[in-house]
């Protein structure tokens, strides 16, 4: 099939069957793109077809999406429990990367931390001299079940306990204000853990496991008073 | 049994990592008029996203009825309209199988998109009549009847859409409406990019008498 001729000259056969990859754009050379051009200045047939085509690719771009008429979920969730429920990651692997000011502020804060951990092993200074802490005596059937009976009214982990602390008042001044402000925090958090134990076991009197979590918390309510205890007073004497 | 090339494996399975170079497609879901659903926006949605795969049906019933007029529009033009409830439904279970391989490397609509696109034509591979039809010659086309036609040119197309032979409107479809390319679709349905621009331009050619 040919066109009539124009004023310019032999227009050639029609290249409708090339207008489609003309539109997209998709793998034409540049002389195969000048060729058709060419032939659609001169061609008004192929320039309507190729008006139509556009048409079509336009309204198919363009067209709504629409939800089924009915309801399709039922038969989606009776099918899910027979696959197998599974806990994953959904992303690869995350990539950190840091600046160098970055780098350099972890760098700081690993020293901080180690000298911290350091200053925190020198409480242990068995130079320090502290009121001895006598432990409570555990009746025997208790201690064959590995049951730390509690006592609410020891009055002699309560004296240790108060001894402690009036020795830090007194020696206070000669601690850290940070040593202070941790000390305080780990000591708050020890009591709200005796006090949660101490309550439970007015419920359960018996039960091993609180028992052991009760005493085991005032250990180390004792023990941390002590550490703070000999810290301060080491300070002093060396201070003096 | 031919061995599947890495762009096949690329366009069929979204699930696996494919080469850079595979994965550098452009789709019109990520275009902004096709654009994924995102109401709540992206963070809400990944984390909607994260709870599904961990195996939260609310959280995925949340997904489900997002993405559901996205996928079900998707299936039924490629299906002609044939099963398209019931390939929805085996999307979204394929979905909720495979949620734990979604690493968020795209979009999870742009994947979601995907996985759609590879349950229907799944589906079609079992139907050799169908496959036959990926190769129809001009004569088909000739022997399509024209719709009726109503006042609303885009229900008309629908319309138009499913009169045309299987092959022609799936490649239709993936090129016109959901922007893939032709390399694309044809390692999707294992025919040659020259097979893919003839289908698409016959169909086109059909569906312009629809809009005179």
């Amino acid at each position: 099939m040919t066109t009539p001729l124009s004023s310019h000259g032999q227009p050639g056969p029609h290249r409708s069957d090339r207008l489609s990859d003309y539109l997209d754009n998709e793998d034409l050379s540049a002389a195969e793109r000048a060729d058709i051009e060419a032939h659609l200045a001169e061609c008004g047939e192929c320039r309507a077809t190729l008006a139509e085509l556009r048409a079509v690719a336009s309204i198919a771009a363009s067209l709504p999406d629409a939800p089924p008429t009915t309801d399709l979920w039922a038969g989606v969730a009776n099918r899910l429990p027979a696959t197998e429920s599974k806990v994953v990651s959904f992303r690869s692997p995350r990539r950190f990367s840091f600046t160098l000011p970055q780098l350099v502020a972890a760098g700081l804060a690993l020293i901080v931390l180690s000298g911290g951990m350091v200053w925190i092993a020198r409480l242990g200074d068995p130079r320090a001299t502290l009121p001895a802490v006598v432990a409570e005596n555990v009746p025997p059937e208790a201690s064959e079940e590995s049951l730390v009976r509690a006592s609410f009214a020891d009055s002699q982990f309560d004296a240790a306990v108060a001894d402690l602390e009036r020795v830090l008042a007194e020696h206070r001044n000669r601690l850290d204000p940070d040593t202070i402000r941790i000390l305080e925090e780990n000591l708050l958090s020890i009591d709200q853990a005796i006090e949660q134990s101490r309550k439970a076991l007015r419920a359960d009197p018996a039960n091993v496991y609180l028992n052991n979590h009760f005493a085991a918390s005032r250990n180390r309510k004792l023990a941390l008073l002590r550490r703070a205890s000999a810290l301060a007073l080491a300070n002093d004497t060396s201070g003096s | 049994m031919r061995a599947i090339t890495a762009t096949q494996a690329a366009v069929l399975l979204p699930e696996i990592e494919a080469p850079t170079a595979c994965r550098r497609v452009s789709l019109r879901s990520e275009r902004p008029e096709r654009a994924s659903p995102t109401p709540a926006g992206g963070a809400a949605l990944d984390d909607y996203v994260a709870r599904a795969a961990a195996g939260d049906v609310r959280a995925f019933e949340h997904l489900y009825q997002t993405h559901l007029p996205r996928v079900h529009s998707l299936v039924r033009r490629m299906a002609g309209g044939r099963d398209a409830d019931e390939l929805t439904q085996d999307v979204f279970v394929r979905v909720w199988q495979k949620l734990s391989s979604f690493r968020g490397d795209s979009a999870f609509g742009t994947w979601l998109h995907r996985l759609a696109v590879n349950v229907v034509i799944e589906r079609f591979r079992q139907d050799t009549t169908r496959r036959s039809r990926l190769h129809d010659g001009e004569e088909i086309f000739e022997t399509l009847s024209a719709p009726t036609r109503s006042r609303d040119v885009r229900m008309d197309f629908e319309a138009a859409l499913e009169t045309l032979p299987d092959g022609a409107r799936e490649i239709f479809v993936l090129h016109d409406v959901e922007g893939y390319k032709h390399h694309e679709i044809g390692a999707l349905l294992d025919i040659s990019s020259g097979t893919s621009k003839a289908q698409l331009h016959r169909a086109r050619m059909m569906l312009r008498r629809y809009l005179k």
